[in-house]
């Protein structure tokens, strides 16, 4: 019998909704479908995962907190909530009856937050106090400040709409493109933003001369995507392959993508390039996980596909040195990725 | 995968829609609701999940202009699936005002929510008095009867036999297939508002029997003898010939619409190409006007019943369940739509002819 690329296993009995890395590398947490959250050690894979409740209901949206020890969390109790692994515990930051915090954001230099409700995006500043609002013409789709943290984009229906957050002017520039826009992502250079679409497609700008890219041939949404090491490729879920866009020499325009991994009707629904080097980790519909070298070596199958409904990846975070990958399920599992652990496998199969 | 059942409840304000969800969320069934209101109001039961949304109609971009979705509620719906254990069902309260066409086009176009959730009916709240005069100054109530699987009649208390009559005359001119409950306070059986699989193609095939005996009610009849399933209230005695008379004359004052229902029958088995032909261009071409469509259809060539029902340009279709020994093979097809062309359907059903 073949070892196991998973070094460790969690059956947590509830969904896995999301996974996030906090902005330091150094933890990962998982939140779940009944509220409740797993935060796990990324630097001690032999650790046992913490247990905290973050939301009366479920979370929404979980990203890295502004503070970079800690996560953010948005849940449909009304509640923005920051979750701290050491102590492990989850403190509210903000809260509105009645109402789902769909989205929430944390700077990565650590001088602003902020989430959205509905059609309204709420900033806050360092201290947690409300800077400013701002209505959208519809709800957000998508919220995420820039890889700086002086800017802040929304997505909504028919585009986005972008703040400098030290301006006076809080009235947002906008981009429109037809179309409801989903989730989006800012390039590591802050130049240029993209939206998935509910039409299985990506939309993006190039700020400074509005110049538009358009990116299609998805067979479901792209829920997931992320930059590979150094800004190279856009990855992005959403295809039976792995469909990475060549960003590095001039932008997209113009390039076919790179595609990984086979093509046997599962779908990808979840992306994490290394955060060092040329490797994509990508997670299926069926919960299979592959590790693919991002020039174009046959993938490495570290997970295996589940027979039966609910199985898909939800979540797939690496640590900040890369040497531990965490992938969440749809059926209530985290797995635990480790070099070791793989190459091990990689060496026993032969 | 199981789906989630959606019931949609429409219908005019003061109708009567809170409190058909009231009573569906405070009877003892046990089961777990998660609810979709636009506005927060009478509703408050233990147990329930009740969720704000603001209607949200954006258009597909696919090039269709009747290709409308609500987008609050992909976005609200997407929400309530990541929670743990789900629900037993999803209750969606509109706007007096919506359209129910978006709602319906959402568990369509919405790949995400239709792997996981499906409408179960549309059920619309009518108010037995004030029904005539909404009819005559807003597209909406027609389109929320046209639209409809179940409609309930309800204060039917507060109007006379004559007046109740007339009434449902005027929902059967617009929907000739819905089945009608009159009801007070309404006080529909719940088993006749809930898990009826509307929407389901091994549901309507369940029904076939009756589907396919149903009398085809031409629209253009005036007559009050429908074969409908009625309320145990509903005694099929109040239609004197006074009525009927009186019921000509107010036609146009009560009637201007130009929502009907048609029902098609074919003895001679179908061809499927030409089926297939004749049902995508009609959708192309007029499936702005469309609104529901259902049939059962016999195929040449094969031994199940082709089962198939859409909304608008959506269309969903499968081979089912076999043509029993014996059992007589008919096909029919029903329309609700706006600005149906009788003759041109009639003629377009008939070329599908093997």
């Amino acid at each position: 019998m073949q070892s196991s690329a998973i070094f460790k296993k969690w059956e947590l009995g509830v969904p896995v909704s999301s996974l996030a890395v906090n902005g330091n590398g150094d933890w990962g947490m998982a939140a779940l479908g009944d509220g409740g959250a797993r935060l796990f050690d990324a630097q001690d894979a032999s650790a046992e995962p913490k247990a905290l409740t973050l939301h009366d209901g479920v979370s929404l949206s979980l990203k890295p907190d502004a503070d970079a020890h800690a996560f953010l969390s948005g849940g449909d109790d009304g509640k923005v909530v920051i979750a701290d692994p050491v102590p492990g515990t989850a403190t509210v930051l903000a809260e509105h009856k009645n109402k789902w915090v769909d989205h929430v954001a944390g700077a990565a230099d650590g001088k602003h937050r902020a989430y959205s409700i509905g059609k309204k995006i709420y900033i806050l500043d360092e201290e947690g106090q409300e800077k400013f609002t701002a209505d959208l013409p519809s709800s957000a789709g998508g919220l995420r400040f820039s890889p700086n943290g002086k800017r802040l984009a929304a997505s909504h229906y028919n585009g986005i709409s972008l703040w400098w957050l030290n301006a006076k002017e809080t009235a947002p520039e906008t981009r429109e493109w037809k179309g409801s826009h989903l989730d989006l992502i800012w390039t590591p250079d802050g130049k240029c933003v993209l939206t998935s679409l509910q039409e299985n497609a990506l939309h993006g700008w190039q700020l400074v001369d509005g110049k538009e890219m358009r990116m299609q041939g998805y067979a479901a949404k792209v829920r997931s995507m992320a930059f590979s090491a150094r800004g190279k490729y856009l990855v992005t879920s959403g295809a039976e392959q792995i469909i990475c866009w060549p960003f590095s020499g001039g932008g997209p325009w113009g390039k076919p993508p790179l595609t990984l991994g086979g093509m046997d009707g599962r779908l990808v629904t979840q992306v994490a390039p290394h955060p060092k080097d040329e490797m994509v980790a990508a997670g299926y519909n069926d919960g299979m996980v592959v590790l693919a070298p991002l020039d174009g070596r046959m993938e490495i199958m570290i997970a295996p596909p589940q027979s039966g409904a609910d199985k898909a990846v939800t979540g797939l975070v690496w640590n900040r040195d890369g040497d531990a990958l965490y992938a969440g399920t749809e059926s209530g599992t985290v797995m635990l990725f480790t070099i070791d652990s793989v190459r091990k496998a990689v060496v026993q199969a032969g | 995968m199981s789906q989630i059942p959606v019931t949609v409840l429409t219908g005019y304000l003061g109708a009567g829609k809170t409190t058909l969800l009231n009573r569906i969320l405070s009877e003892p069934h046990g089961k777990k609701y998660a609810v979709i209101v636009n506005e927060f109001g009478e509703i408050g039961i233990d147990g329930a999940l009740v969720v704000g949304a603001d209607e949200e109609v954006f258009e597909m971009n696919n090039g269709c202009i009747c290709c409308t979705v609500r987008g609050d509620l992909i976005r609200v719906i997407s929400g309530l699936l990541k929670r743990a254990g789900g629900f037993d069902g999803i209750l969606i309260e509109t706007t007096g005002l919506a359209n129910p066409g978006p709602v319906a086009q959402t568990f369509f176009a919405d790949e995400d929510i239709a792997a996981k959730a499906k409408i179960d009916s549309i059920v619309t709240v009518v108010d037995a008095k004030y029904l005539p005069l909404r009819l005559k100054d807003s597209k909406e109530a027609e389109e929320q009867i046209a639209f409809a699987d179940v409609i309930l009649l309800n204060k039917a208390d507060l109007v006379d036999a004559g007046e109740l009559a007339e009434t449902e005359a005027a929902i059967r001119r617009i929907n000739n297939f819905a089945k009608i409950i009159r009801t007070v306070k309404s006080d529909a059986p719940l088993d006749q508002v809930l898990g009826l699989g509307s929407f389901d193609l091994d549901e309507i095939l369940k029904r076939a029997p009756d589907f396919l005996k149903t009398e085809t009610h031409d629209h253009h009849n005036h007559h009050h003898d429908h074969d409908h399933e009625c309320g145990s209230d509903c005694g099929h005695h109040h239609h004197d010939h006074h009525h009927d008379h009186k019921h000509g004359h107010h036609h146009s004052e009560l009637h201007d619409s130009d929502i009907s229902s048609l029902s098609l029958t074919s003895d001679k088995p179908l061809d499927m190409v030409k089926f297939e032909a004749w049902m995508s261009d009609l959708r192309a071409n007029k499936g702005q006007d469309l609104l529901r469509y259902k049939g059962i259809l016999d195929m040449q060539g094969s031994d199940r019943k082709l089962a198939v029902q859409g909304v608008h340009m959506m269309m969903d279709g499968s081979n089912l369940a076999p043509w029993k020994d014996g059992e007589k093979r008919t096909s029919r097809m029903v329309f609700i739509g706006r600005k149906l062309d009788e003759k041109a359907l009639r003629a377009g059903f008939a070329s599908c002819a093997a």
